[in-house]
């Protein structure tokens, strides 16, 4: 048994790598595409070079979606402000564990819907929101609520909200670049001389399979990344309340609830607490099926969670 | 040569400032849980005046209660202003061993339990004590953070050279009969119904 101190340290570790892996895979898919695209075209923009211009781009794009992801999932999600006298107990929860966790109270929304789910963003603590559903709030008793919020709070304080929006820029950033250099190749390029021998060749070959299955890998890398950080809030989450109990039950609650969120879409799923879309049926699975979710199976989160108890 | 000995100079510098300001900035921080602690106790010892009115009805013969209530309320204000953390340890714990009383109280009495009045009572008196729970919360994970950091290797050369010391944070007795098991304790309880 491990306590949650090095649960902790072990997860931010496992995270660290799996975050170290996604920026070296995008550096070097980005420079072959870049390159492959120049060879292709048999011309390279001066100065940057294409290479420049992606990473002026994704910067570019990286910081649009720093500012403005939170009003943007919001938007998505039709979620209200909280109501502080009517949405009393939610707000006293948040309020409590935040003296707790040393963190300014965020900003409280709630989603008219009877499917319990709850998600956190925001670029930093102090511009944070979290956001739970009439269902949440109804279905749960108080400890369990504190433990779902918990761990909510502990992804605003580990900047996993940020971390999760930018990479999910970047990971688009690549299908983008695959998208575009494939396409040149359909209208074929035109200033190709044959003095510029293999470097050429190699880099065009390479472009075509990164083009392909850079933005598969961007994809699955993201979704490792997705996985690991709720391992790591569940591990956060204890430590704030010290009730693994509470969280377990909670997290039974939300999955066992035959409601689906309607409001929850592909592109916000992974930002809840448990994944929005059920799967009927999912017992003990083999590696593979696992790799395309967002959320860890719920069996193995309740594992951890006792392993803490 | 000489400029990667200065770049590892430099490191190093900015190593020793980032250490130091660790210490320096989590005494800061412990200090402000502090206030917290005593923020929150003062808190609930305001909200007892109002309890106790909006209650009184229900549990007017319960006066010994009242009179706990009111002696741990005073026992509180004088300790928040007075800073000092084994006072505020102490007062509030007179309230939090007369709070349990309240909840027997209304337990056992299921004309009051079903009032709503009682149960708001209920609710504020779980939130206050969330409160300061949550408060102590904070000063334990701080006093721990900058402790680890005091003794483990290599930062306690760094607090070695500048004099930190030791935080206490939130006191509880080491040595107290609370966290010794005696054998009478440690049988299965029997139960008669």
């Amino acid at each position: 048994m491990k306590n949650i101190y090095e649960v902790q340290s072990a997860n931010k570790l496992k995270s660290a790598i799996i975050v170290g892996l996604f920026v070296v895979f995008v550096f070097l898919a980005t420079y072959i595409l870049t390159n492959a695209y120049g060879y292709y075209m048999g011309y390279q923009p001066g100065g940057l070079g294409f290479f420049g211009i992606a990473l002026i781009v994704s910067g570019v794009s990286s910081f649009i979606s720093y500012y403005y992801s939170d009003k943007i999932v919001l938007g998505i999600s039709g979620a209200r402000r909280a109501n502080p006298t009517e949405d009393k107990l939610f707000t006293q929860v948040i309020e409590n564990l935040c003296i707790g966790a040393g963190l300014s109270k965020p900003a409280l929304y709630v989603i008219d819907d009877p499917s319990p789910n709850a998600f956190a963003t925001g670029r930093d603590p102090s511009h944070a929101v979290i956001c739970a559903t009439t269902g949440l709030l109804s279905k749960l008793d108080r400890s369990e609520m504190e433990g779902v919020f918990a761990h909510e709070l502990t992804h605003i304080k580990s900047y996993d909200t940020r971390l999760m929006a930018v990479v999910a820029v970047m990971v688009g950033l690549i299908a983008l670049l695959g998208d575009w250099f494939m396409r040149s190749m359909w209208w074929g390029g035109r200033r190709r001389s044959d003095n510029e021998g293999e470097a050429a060749t190699i880099f065009i070959v390479l472009g075509i399979i990164f083009a392909i299955l850079s933005p598969i890998v961007g994809t699955l890398i993201q979704l490792a990344i997705s996985r690991r950080r709720e391992f790591v809030a569940d591990a956060g989450s204890v430590a704030i309340t010290r009730q693994p109990q509470d969280l377990i039950s909670a997290l039974q609650k939300i999955s066992e609830d035959p409601e689906t969120l309607r409001s929850a879409n592909k592109a916000t799923a992974h930002l809840y607490i448990e994944n929005p879309f059920k799967k009927k049926g999912h017992g003990k699975v083999g590696w593979f099926s696992g790799i395309f979710d967002t959320h860890p199976p719920i069996t193995e989160r309740i594992k951890a969670l006792k392993s803490m108890a | 040569m000489p400029y990667i000995l200065l770049v590892i100079v430099a490191i190093l510098v900015l190593w020793i400032i980032s250490i130091y300001n660790f210490f320096v900035s989590s005494k800061t921080r412990v200090g402000a849980s502090i206030q917290e602690i005593g923020n929150q106790l003062k808190r609930q010892a305001e909200l007892i005046p109002n309890l106790e009115a909006s209650a009184k009805g229900y549990l007017a013969h319960e006066k010994g209660i009242f009179n706990e209530l009111t002696a741990a309320r005073k026992a509180i204000s004088s300790a928040v202003d007075s800073g000092n953390l084994k006072k505020m340890a102490d007062a509030g714990k007179m309230l939090s061993d007369v709070l349990p009383k309240i909840q027997v109280v209304v337990e056992s009495n299921p004309e009051i339990k079903g009032s709503e009045v009682v149960k708001n009572l209920m609710d504020e008196l779980r939130d206050t004590s969330d409160k300061v729970m949550y408060a102590r919360r904070l000063l334990i994970d701080l006093t721990a953070d900058y402790n680890v950091r005091l003794v483990s290797f290599p930062s306690s050369v760094i607090a070695g050279i500048f004099h930190f010391e030791k935080l206490k944070g939130f006191e509880t007795p080491m040595e107290a009969d609370e966290l010794k098991v005696t054998g009478e304790e440690m049988k299965t309880p029997k139960i008669n119904l």
